[in-house]
């Protein structure tokens, strides 16, 4: 077996179908309104998840079935990182034995966490592979530093995770939905525990390597800015779901560090809105 | 009928029903060596089981894998945190493997990555490595004593718990994907090839993994 295995060779069964984030961002079906002209119940109106949103069933089917497959794509990574390194004192291609057992056990975790994924989509009438996989959360495993993927995966994507599950749990809330409620609440009881193995792996790996835990925590930005996806996290209407800034802090992020991506999440958003109206001018003139 | 007793009344160290004893095969040190042969072995197969889990695409069988890893990275830390317990303050010094042959057993079951040998990476754990962590682990448990050793005894009779689990679930998840002939002979063939080399290495510790058959007395012998 390899020491390092790329995305393009993620086994899956027939029923899944791959994209990328480029793919992803380029679906007309994912546009924000930038006009808002919209009714009180339309998409256009608010993206956030709520009962009252027409596409409501269909949005939180989709999502879930997002969540699913980042649930797979996370099991894979920290299967992977607890294989890809081996035991040492953290420099170079070595990561502490302990840190080893911690991806371990976040194996155990995500495995639960695609079981649970997966009863709840049956359970929402979805159907493995009905919509597409998008593959950057485990490209955001694959670096060959131990402590990017940390920064990458545990911090910024499982840190979305937190965003994801409040949003959903509320959701499940509102919605009359105790199954749903209870589910996303134990996810997001594993996912502060994820987020907080990355920071205090994080930490105490580069306490003497200053370079290292910088260069870390500017990968953990990039995939941060990237897993905004166009601001669909922030406190805009325009913005699917929020930071989830208790969590957050929980799981050992601090104050500023919050605040540092929550004005990034807002950033994202208006460079996706302004990238939307130059499309929209540049169709229109060429129509 | 005996007298009533009464808080000062002498009673034996050990009840009636309790025959532990004393004597055991293995001495501190050779305990220790057993002890890192477990670890290094653990963390070879919850590494492997890792790994596997995104190269595999039968979902269950990937859940699967994600959940024993764990299990096995949970015996390597009780092992971890035994060997300085036996004297062992570098545990690192003693996770090593039993010989080198038990190396060439682990690169061997490692070797399958491609999607569709399932069948040989679930051959090579469930019908051939668990079972010799199951021989071993039962013959330590056996032979130690139960009184000096009892803190690997009570680890021992945790990690049989999930071994013994985690073989069922391997077994049957094999048993639903070998179905046709040629995939029994599959099957077959990759066991025998990695068994041969288990042979040779002789177990997870070594020639001694499960004691010796050989003697004269009626009596199982060490």
């Amino acid at each position: 077996m390899r020491q390092f295995f790329p995305v393009e060779d993620l086994a899956r069964d027939e029923r899944f179908v791959q994209t990328n984030m480029a793919e992803r961002m380029k679906d007309g079906r994912t546009a924000i309104d930038v006009e808002k002209q919209s009714s009180a119940k339309s998409r256009g109106a608010t993206k956030r998840l709520t009962p009252e949103r027409h596409d409501a069933s269909d949005a939180a089917r989709g999502l879930m079935h997002g969540i699913m497959v980042g649930e797979i794509q996370a099991l894979e990574g920290a299967g992977r990182t607890a294989h890809d390194f081996a035991a040492g004192d953290g420099t170079g291609d070595t990561v502490p034995f302990e840190l080893k057992l911690d991806m371990a056990r976040q194996a155990w975790d995500e495995a639960r966490h695609v079981e649970i994924s997966a009863k709840l989509s049956d359970w929402m009438g979805t159907e493995l592979g009905e919509f597409a996989e998008n593959t950057v959360l485990f490209e955001a495993a694959c670096s060959n530093d131990p402590i990017l993927r940390l920064a990458g995966v545990n911090r910024a994507l499982e840190g979305l995770a937190i965003d994801v599950f409040t949003q959903m749990k509320e959701f499940g809330d509102v919605a009359g939905d105790p199954f749903l409620e209870f589910c996303e609440d134990w996810m997001l009881a594993d996912e502060v525990t994820h987020v907080k193995m990355g920071s205090d792996w994080l930490r105490k790996v580069t306490a003497n390597d200053p370079d290292r835990r910088t260069k870390a925590l500017e990968f953990q930005q990039v995939v941060d800015k990237l897993f905004s996806f166009g601001g669909a996290r922030g406190e805009s209407a325009d913005s699917s779901f929020s930071l989830a800034k208790r969590f957050r802090e929980l799981a050992g992020f601090t104050d500023d560090e919050v605040e540092t991506i929550s004005q990034m999440d807002a950033e994202a958003l208006e460079e996706r809105k302004e990238a939307v109206r130059k499309y929209r001018e540049r169709v229109g003139a060429d129509a | 009928m005996t007298d009533t007793a009464t808080p000062s009344t002498a009673r034996a160290p050990f009840a009636p029903w309790d025959r532990r004893d004393i004597p055991g095969s293995f001495s501190v040190d050779d305990t220790a060596r057993r002890v890192g042969n477990y670890k290094w072995t653990e963390m070879k197969l919850f590494e492997a089981l890792g790994g596997w889990v995104a190269t595999v695409p039968e979902l269950d069988v990937k859940m699967r894998l994600g959940t024993h890893c764990y299990h096995h990275a949970w015996h390597a830390d009780l092992w971890n945190k035994r060997l300085p317990e036996l004297r062992e303050m570098k545990p690192e010094r003693l996770t090593v493997p039993a010989n080198a042959a038990m190396e060439r057993f682990i690169d061997a079951m490692t070797e399958p990555e491609a999607p569709e040998l399932t069948i040989e990476k679930l051959v090579g754990v469930y019908r051939v490595l668990i079972p010799r962590f199951i021989a071993a682990y039962t013959y330590h448990r056996n032979n130690t004593s139960e009184i000096t050793d009892a803190p690997t005894i009570r680890s021992i009779n945790f990690i049989l718990q999930d071994e013994f689990d985690d073989w069922r679930d391997g077994e049957m998840l094999l048993q639903s994907l070998i179905t046709t002939p040629d995939q029994v002979q599959r099957a077959a063939d990759h066991q025998a090839r990695l068994e041969s080399i288990m042979v040779e290495a002789g177990g997870i510790t070594g020639l001694d993994s499960i004691g010796t058959a050989q003697t004269t007395s009626t009596e199982g012998g060490a």
